[in-house]
């Protein structure tokens, strides 16, 4: 190789640097980040679309109880704080920064795996940017669903009524599931779970099929939301009367 | 009508300077490979359009893809030029350096880089010493033949130049390297550094700047399975990272 006979001064002084061994923080934020996308940040997406959106596909009372059971969980704003928004943020804005360090270059090599990298880096600002505007107008702002858990299912069917915003939901919902499907798969190669080629294989399978499941159950939510239900009510009042209402009667 | 072979090559003069395409067109010969048409150049270096120009600088030595010393871009990929055939290769065929590496010049690139990895992950198994150490343990079959394939790797970086995540930006060691300390951590003998070479893994630019995207595996022109190592030692190092946490 060119110029390492006469070794240390010419050698690299503009291409990349080499390894930094016993420097700077890097490896904790990684490793971090990618233990915070699968808990808690995962772990609450799966809460969300499989467990509770589920519930929604019972019907708006089933849909109350299932947010009136979650508001009702003790230290609510402290899980809320410590559970999801930091490990939110701070998994998006170092999701960022390891995005702004990358060279995409699936032009040069259009190989799966470089387009899979390069669609974790989509996915993951699509589904941030539906997350952001997701809890400003469901948590933040119009009518306190912890408090009336039951104008949950009027609230949301409010939005779906759009096209475009409904467009938006299936986009963020799609994006999210398959940036944690994928990511686990991400995280079991990376943390050595599944380390023969053909381990990885298999497991891509099962992560295929878990991005298929919990994007079909967010599609079957919204569906149930936007065409099996009239809309129902979203005012503190109606929210009373969907709440008690015996599940599955029609309302 | 002679065939004759259309080849356009990036050139630079020093590492300073800025670079420039020239196009050349060689009689073709059967077996023709890259580093065979890059001498031909040298025999007679002038340009498809009759000016007189320098012969190519290039790293080239074995031409047999074990040295590893040919890497370069060909036709926008990076790959071994001793190794490329010309009959194999669409015309014209463009040649460029490494586009991470500095350019020393033309199609030579400065790798020194792969060479201070190694060294900061201490790539060797350590037996120098002042007395005769004697024969080292034996390896099973089975570990040799986990360790053969590794033990290929010819430092040529085409793995790095693929990564997207190799840059100047990340400062990410690289597959190669990576690798490297899956073999001599696996090496009965080398394996006395094995914490050490896992704990340099953990430096800025170690493993974790790895995202994955494979590219390193599917260039390899050894075949060498650099996922398969990035994972295993991504397991170690982990391992080693929580247990230190208790331990130190």
């Amino acid at each position: 190789m060119a110029a390492t006979a006469n070794s240390a001064p010419m050698s690299v002084k503009t291409g990349v640097a080499p390894l930094r061994a016993g420097q700077g923080y890097s490896f904790l934020l990684r490793r971090l980040h990618s233990l915070t996308g699968i808990i808690p940040v995962g772990a609450f997406l799966f809460e969300h679309i499989l467990i509770s959106n589920a519930a929604a596909i019972g019907g708006p009372t089933a849909y109350a109880r299932q947010v009136r059971f979650l508001a009702s969980l003790p230290l609510v704003p402290l899980l809320e704080l410590f559970g999801i928004w930091i490990p939110i943020l701070f998994h998006a804005l170092y999701g960022f920064y390891i995005w702004y360090r990358g060279e995409t270059n699936v032009g040069d090599y259009p190989w799966t795996g470089n387009w899979m990298y390069t669609a974790q880096r989509w996915t993951g600002i699509v589904a941030f940017a539906y997350i952001l505007w997701h809890t400003w107008t469901m948590r933040f702002t119009g009518i306190d669903l912890h408090e009336y858990a039951g104008a949950s299912f009027g609230k949301v069917q409010a939005e779906l009524m759009s096209p475009a915003l409904l467009g938006f939901y299936a986009v963020g919902l799609i994006s999210a599931s398959w940036h944690f499907a994928y990511g686990i798969w991400l995280f079991a190669a990376k943390w050595g779970l599944t380390t023969g080629e053909a381990a990885r294989q298999r497991f891509l399978k099962v992560c295929l099929a878990f991005f298929l499941v919990m994007s079909g159950v967010g599609v079957a939510s919204l569906y149930t939301m936007r065409a099996r239900f009239p809309q129902q009510p979203t005012d503190a009042a109606g929210a009373q009367v969907v709440e008690e209402a015996k599940p599955g009667a029609s309302q | 009508m002679a065939k004759s072979v259309i080849i356009k090559i990036k050139r630079q003069a020093d590492p300073k300077a800025s670079s420039h395409w020239e196009e050349f067109e060689l009689p073709y010969k059967p077996g023709m490979n890259v580093i065979s048409c890059l001498m031909d150049i040298a025999a007679d270096p002038v340009t498809r359009d009759g000016k007189k120009t320098t012969p190519i600088t290039y790293d080239s030595n074995c031409l047999e893809e074990v040295c590893g010393s040919c890497a370069m871009l060909i036709n926008g990929r990076a790959r071994m030029a001793c190794s490329a055939l010309v009959d194999q290769l669409e015309q014209p065929i463009k040649l460029e350096p490494f586009s991470k590496f500095p350019v020393v010049r033309d199609l030579a690139t400065d790798r020194s880089v792969i060479f201070e990895n190694l060294k900061a992950v201490k790539a060797w198994v350590p037996i120098d010493g002042t007395y005769d150490l004697g024969s080292g343990p034996r390896m099973t079959a089975e570990e040799q033949e986990a360790a053969y394939p590794l033990s290929r790797c010819i430092s040529c970086c085409c793995c790095m130049e693929v990564c997207p995540q190799f840059n100047q930006d990340t400062g990410f060691v690289g597959a190669a390297t990576i690798s490297q300390v899956r073999l001599f951590n696996t090496h009965p003998t080398g394996a006395a550094l094995k914490r050490e070479r896992l704990a340099a893994l953990m430096g800025d630019g170690g493993i974790q700047e790895c995202g994955y995207a494979q590219n390193c595996v599917e260039i390899c022109p050894k075949d060498i399975p650099l996922t398969k190592s990035i994972s295993e030692v991504g397991g170690a190092v982990m391992k080693q990272a929580i247990g230190d946490l208790f331990r130190k």
